[in-house]
C-alpha cells in the first residue's frame, strides 16, 4: 500500500475530544532525531497524514488531536503512538518545533499569530483532489527533508492512480455524496474526483454545485440518482443533521449506499491512501452494472 | 334572598382581619357599610362573596355559601369590587353583556331577554348613550357606572358593591345609590354597599353597619347609628348632624380630640 | 367586521397561501403536475415531492402558525397584556431547551419523540414560571422582562447543550433551534405534533368564557361563575402543548403570536374569546407567508423562517412598546 500525502478534507470539523491525550502533549515529546531533520508540529488533520507518511518518526513533535479519529485520520493506528495538540499558539511555543504545518483555512489566526513571532508555518491548501495529491507529498517532502522518499511515494501513486482511473462516460451512473443537512460534494472536492476516478458522473457538480453546499431535497428526489450515497449517523450522539437522511423522501430513492462502503477515513484528507476509496467505488459501480441496477 | 353571616373570621397572610363578624342584608333593604380605612369592609365583602377563605357561616336564603357551585354563585352573588379594571377596549355594550356570562350555556351568544337586562342596567346607570364607546376611552367615573351596569345585569338576588359611588360626581353619586335602592326595592334585592360618604350612606341606605377593627362597632337604622358619639368612636371624628325633610345631614368638622 | 366574514376571508387566506407553498419549490414542477402528483398519482418523483417533502411543509406552516396565533391571543387574554407572547415570554426558547437537552443527550436514543417529549416540558415550565412571576396584577415591564432573562437563560444553556455534544454537527444547529425553520420536515413531524397541537387548541378554546370574564380583573372573573384555577391549568396546558409541540419540529419561531393578535383585534368585536380562531388563522396565514418568503427572498439560498419573522416582528414590538409607553398601559 501507498502512504500518504496532501491536506485537510471536506470532513466535518470534529471537535477534539480526547482532553486525557493532550494532557501530555507538553512532557511525551519523542527522542529528538539525532540527525539535523527539522522537528514538526502539525496542527491540521490532513498535515498529519502527510507527515505521518513521510515523517522519520523522530521528527514528529505532535500532531492535531483529529490524527486519533479512525473517521477522518486514515492512518490514525500509527497516530496513536504519538503526543497530540489542539492547534493552540501556546503549544507550539512551548514544543519550539522548526517547522509547523497546517490548512490554510483551519485555524488561521494561530497562523497568523506564529509567523509574527517568527515560527516558520507552511500551509496547505484547503481544496484536494485526487490530481493535488503528488504535488502536495512533494512539497512536504521537501519541507521535511525526505525529498526521496517522497519522489518514491508519488511517482507509484501517479502510476497506480492512472492504472485505476476510469473516467465516466457520458451515460455512465450518476451518483451523488448526500450528507447531513443535506449538503452535497460539488466539483472541486475530493470526493468529487474520487466519483469521477471510479467510473462515476458527479450529479452534484453536473448541476453547477461547487465545493460543500445544500442542495434541495426537492431536486435530489426528482433527479432520482443511480447511486446516493449518504453519511453514517455520528454513534452514541443524535443531531437533526444526522436525522435528515431518515427522510421518507430520501428512503425512496434507489441505490442508496453508506459512505463507509469505502475504508474508513480513506477520502476525508486527499493522500495516496484515497486510492482505497476510488477502488471500492469502481468496485461498486462494477457491481452494480452486473445487477443491473445502474 | 336573604344573605346572612354568622361569626365570620378570615386571617389574610396569617393576620386576622375580621374577628367574628355578624350581618345580615334583607331582601328588599340597602344596607351600607362604613368604618375608616383598614377595618375590613372589602374583606367582608369578598368573604361574602366567596373570594376569600373564611370560617363561621355565610348563608344564602336556606343554603349555605360553601355548598354553591362557582356558576351557581355567579346566578345568586354579584360583586363589583373596589379595582375597575377594564382590560381590553370593548364597546360599554359587550362589557355590560359580559354580566350575563353566568346565565348563558358554553358556546351561546346573548339572548334577546340578556340584551333586554343590559339595555335596562345600562339606563339605570345612565350610560345607555355610551353603548358603542370603547370602554377604555371613557373617564373613570363613567367607567365606574358602567361597571356597575355590569353587575346590575347580572340580575342576581344579592349585590355586594365596595365604594361604587367614589370618585363620581354628586349627581352621578345620587344616581347609583338611586339605582341600587331601585333594585332592592323593585326587585327584592339584598344589597350591600361599602361607602365613606357619610350623607350618603345616611341618606339611602335603609341600614348602616360600622365596622372597626375587624368587628361590627354599630349597626341600626341611620338615626341610630349616625350619632356623634359612634362616629367618634368609630372615625376620630366630630361631626355636623342635622336633618332636613328626606333625611340626615353630616359634615365632618374635625378630628375629635382636637379643640 | 362580522365575525363570519373574518373568519372566511382569513381562511380564504390561509387556503391560497397553503397552495402557494405547496406550489414553491427547487423542483419547479408546473403546478397541474404537482397537484396530481398530490391527489391522483402519476410520476413518481412528482408524487413524493409532493406528499412528502411540500404536503408535510404546507401543514407544519398551517398548524404551526395557528398554534402560535391562538397561544399568543390566549396569553394576551388571560394576563391582559397586550405584550405577552410564547416568543417574547421565553416558552419558545425553554421548550427549544427542553428539545435539546433531551434529543443531543441522547437519553432516549435518536428517538423523535425525545423532541415532543423534552418540548413541553420545557414549555411547561416556562409558562409555570411566568404566571408565577404574572401573578396578580403584574406591569407589562416585569412580564417582558421575566421573558428576556428566561430566553436569554434558555438560549444560553441550549448553546450549551449542544456545543456539549460530541456529535459534530449539534453545534451547527443552535440556529435551528433559536430561529426556527421548517425546512425538509416530513410527515413524521406532523404526525408528532398534530395530536398535542390539538389538544392544545381545545384547552385553550375551552378557556374562552374565562378569558372574557377576565377582561374585569380575576376578582370579578371569580364573580361570574369562573374557575380561575382550572382556567390558569387549561391555558397553562393549552399554550404549553400548542407551543411546545410547534418548537420541537421547527425551533423556536418567534412574534407570530404578537403580531397577529394585534392585526385581528381591530376587526372584532375585541372580546378575548372572538380573537382565538381569527389569530389561529392569521398565524397560520403569516407562518405560511413568511415560510414561502423564506425560500424566495434569497434565489438558491433558503433562510430560516424565524429570521423572517423577527424581521417583521421585532421592528412591530418596538413600535407596539413605544406606543404602549405613550399611553402609559
Amino acid at each position: 500500500m501507498v502512504r500518504a500525502v496532501d491536506r485537510c478534507g471536506f470532513g466535518p470539523r470534529r471537535r477534539p475530544a480526547r482532553f486525557a491525550a493532550l494532557l501530555f502533549t507538553l512532557l511525551a515529546a519523542p527522542a529528538a532525531a539525532e540527525s539535523t531533520l527539522p522537528r514538526v508540529m502539525s496542527l491540521n488533520v490532513c498535515t498529519d497524514q502527510l507527515v505521518l507518511a513521510l515523517a522519520e518518526p523522530g521528527q514528529i513533535l505532535s500532531l492535531s488531536a483529529l490524527a486519533d479519529d479512525p473517521d477522518l485520520s486514515f492512518h490514525s493506528a500509527i497516530a496513536a503512538a504519538y503526543p497530540k495538540n489542539r492547534g493552540l499558539a501556546e503549544e507550539v511555543f512551548l514544543a519550539r518545533p522548526d517547522i509547523v504545518v497546517t490548512g490554510t483555512y483551519s485555524l488561521h489566526n494561530t497562523t497568523q499569530l506564529l509567523r509574527h513571532i517568527g515560527t516558520r508555518v507552511e500551509t496547505f491548501d484547503y481544496a484536494q483532489t485526487l490530481e493535488s495529491v503528488p504535488g502536495a507529498v512533494r512539497r512536504m517532502g521537501a519541507i521535511l527533508g525526505r525529498e526521496a522518499r517522497a519522489e518514491t511515494i508519488a511517482e507509484a501513486y501517479e502510476a497506480e492512480l492512472a492504472a485505476l482511473s476510469s473516467p465516466p462516460a457520458a451515460d455512465a451512473a450518476a451518483a451523488i455524496i448526500y450528507e447531513q443537512n443535506g449538503v452535497v460534494l460539488g466539483s472541486g472536492t475530493l470526493a468529487d474526483s474520487v466519483l469521477k476516478a471510479a467510473g462515476f458522473r458527479n450529479l452534484a457538480a453536473e448541476r453547477g454545485y461547487e465545493g460543500m453546499v445544500p442542495y434541495p431535497l426537492e431536486l435530489l428526489v426528482r433527479d432520482r440518482p443511480d447511486l446516493v450515497l449518504l453519511a453514517s449517523p455520528f454513534p452514541g450522539a443524535p443531531s437533526l443533521a444526522d436525522q435528515l437522511v431518515e427522510h421518507p423522501a430520501i428512503a425512496s430513492l434507489k441505490s442508496l449506499r453508506r459512505k463507509g462502503i469505502a475504508p474508513r477515513g480513506s477520502w476525508s484528507c486527499a493522500g495516496p491512501f484515497t486510492l482505497e476509496a476510488v477502488r471500492a467505488l469502481k468496485a461498486l459501480r462494477e457491481e452494480m452494472a452486473a445487477g443491473g441496477e445502474g | 334572598m336573604r344573605i346572612v353571616a354568622k361569626s365570620l373570621k378570615t386571617k389574610l397572610s396569617g393576620r386576622t382581619v375580621l374577628h367574628g363578624i355578624d350581618i345580615e342584608v334583607a331582601p328588599g333593604s340597602v344596607v351600607g357599610l362604613l368604618g375608616p380605612n383598614g377595618a375590613g369592609k372589602s374583606t367582608l365583602l369578598r368573604a361574602l362573596a366567596g373570594q376569600i377563605s373564611s370560617e363561621g357561616v355565610v348563608g344564602l336564603g336556606e343554603r349555605s355559601l360553601a355548598s354553591l357551585s362557582l356558576a351557581e354563585r355567579g346566578r345568586l352573588i354579584a360583586y363589583l369590587p373596589q379595582e375597575r379594571t377594564i382590560g381590553w377596549p370593548l364597546s360599554v355594550e359587550k362589557l355590560v353583556g359580559l354580566g350575563r356570562l353566568p346565565w348563558r350555556a358554553f358556546g351561546k351568544g346573548l339572548s334577546a331577554g340578556d340584551i333586554a337586562f343590559c339595555r335596562a342596567a345600562m339606563e339605570e346607570m345612565d350610560v345607555a348613550h355610551l353603548a358603542d364607546r370603547p370602554a377604555t376611552e371613557l373617564s373613570g367615573g363613567e367607567q365606574a357606572r358602567v361597571l356597575a351596569a355590569r353587575a346590575i345585569a347580572q340580575d342576581t338576588p344579592v349585590l355586594l358593591a365596595d365604594e361604587p359611588a367614589s370618585g363620581l360626581d354628586p349627581a352621578h353619586q345620587m344616581t347609583m345609590m338611586a339605582a341600587l335602592r331601585r333594585l332592592a326595592a323593585g326587585k327584592r334585592r339584598a344589597v350591600l354597599v361599602s361607602l365613606h360618604d357619610l350623607t350618603l350612606a345616611a341618606r339611602w341606605c335603609d341600614r348602616i353597619v360600622m365596622l372597626k377593627d375587624g368587628a361590627v362597632a354599630a349597626e341600626g337604622t341611620p338615626a341610630e347609628t349616625m350619632t356623634a358619639e359612634t362616629l367618634r368612636a368609630v372615625f376620630g371624628i366630630t361631626a355636623w348632624i342635622d336633618r332636613d325633610d328626606c333625611g340626615l345631614v353630616l359634615a365632618p368638622t374635625g378630628l375629635a380630640g382636637t379643640p | 367586521m362580522n365575525a363570519l366574514r373574518l373568519s372566511g376571508l382569513l381562511i380564504l387566506l390561509v387556503l391560497m397561501l397553503f397552495i402557494g407553498s405547496l406550489l414553491i419549490g427547487p423542483a419547479a414542477l408546473d403546478p397541474i403536475a404537482g397537484m396530481k402528483g398530490l391527489f391522483a398519482g402519476g410520476e413518481e418523483a412528482a408524487i413524493i415531492i409532493m406528499r412528502e417533502v411540500r404536503l408535510p411543509r404546507a401543514l407544519l406552516g398551517l398548524i404551526v402558525g395557528f398554534s402560535l396565533g391562538i397561544a399568543g391571543a390566549a396569553l394576551q387574554g388571560f394576563l391582559r397584556n397586550p405584550l405577552a407572547e410564547p416568543g417574547l415570554i421565553g416558552v419558545s426558547a425553554t421548550a427549544s431547551l427542553g428539545a435539546v437537552a433531551i434529543f443531543y443527550s441522547g437519553l432516549a436514543g435518536s428517538s423523535m419523540l425525545a423532541l415532543p417529549a423534552g418540548a413541553l416540558a420545557g414549555a411547561l415550565v416556562a409558562v409555570l414560571i411566568i404566571l408565577a412571576i404574572a401573578a396578580g396584577n403584574t406591569t407589562t415591564l416585569t412580564l417582558i422582562l421575566a421573558g428576556v432573562a428566561l430566553s436569554s437563560l434558555s438560549g444560553a444553556l441550549t448553546s450549551l447543550a449542544l456545543n456539549l455534544s460530541p456529535n459534530p454537527f449539534a453545534s451547527y444547529e443552535i440556529i435551528f433551534w433559536l430561529l426556527g425553520s421548517m425546512k425538509d420536515r416530513s410527515m413524521v413531524h406532523v404526525w408528532l405534533s398534530l395530536p398535542l397541537m390539538a389538544a392544545g387548541w381545545a384547552l385553550i378554546l375551552a378557556s374562552s368564557r374565562a378569558l372574557d370574564a377576565l377582561t374585569f380583573g380575576e376578582a370579578t372573573a371569580a364573580s361570574l361563575g369562573t374557575n380561575l384555577p382550572r382556567a390558569r391549568l387549561s391555558i397553562v396546558c393549552g399554550v404549553a402543548l400548542a407551543v411546545g409541540a410547534g418548537t420541537a419540529v421547527t425551533g423556536a419561531i418567534g412574534f407570530i403570536g404578537l403580531v397577529v393578535p394585534h392585526l385581528i383585534r381591530p376587526l372584532t368585536d375585541r372580546m378575548p374569546s372572538s380573537l382565538l380562531m381569527p389569530s389561529g388563522l392569521g398565524g397560520a396565514a403569516l407562518l405560511l407567508a413568511a415560510d414561502i418568503a423564506a425560500r424566495i427572498v434569497v434565489p438558491s439560498r433558503e433562510l430560516n423562517v424565524g429570521v423572517l419573522t423577527a424581521l417583521i416582528g421585532a421592528p412591530f414590538f418596538l413600535w407596539l412598546v413605544a406606543r404602549t409607553r405613550r399611553e402609559a398601559i
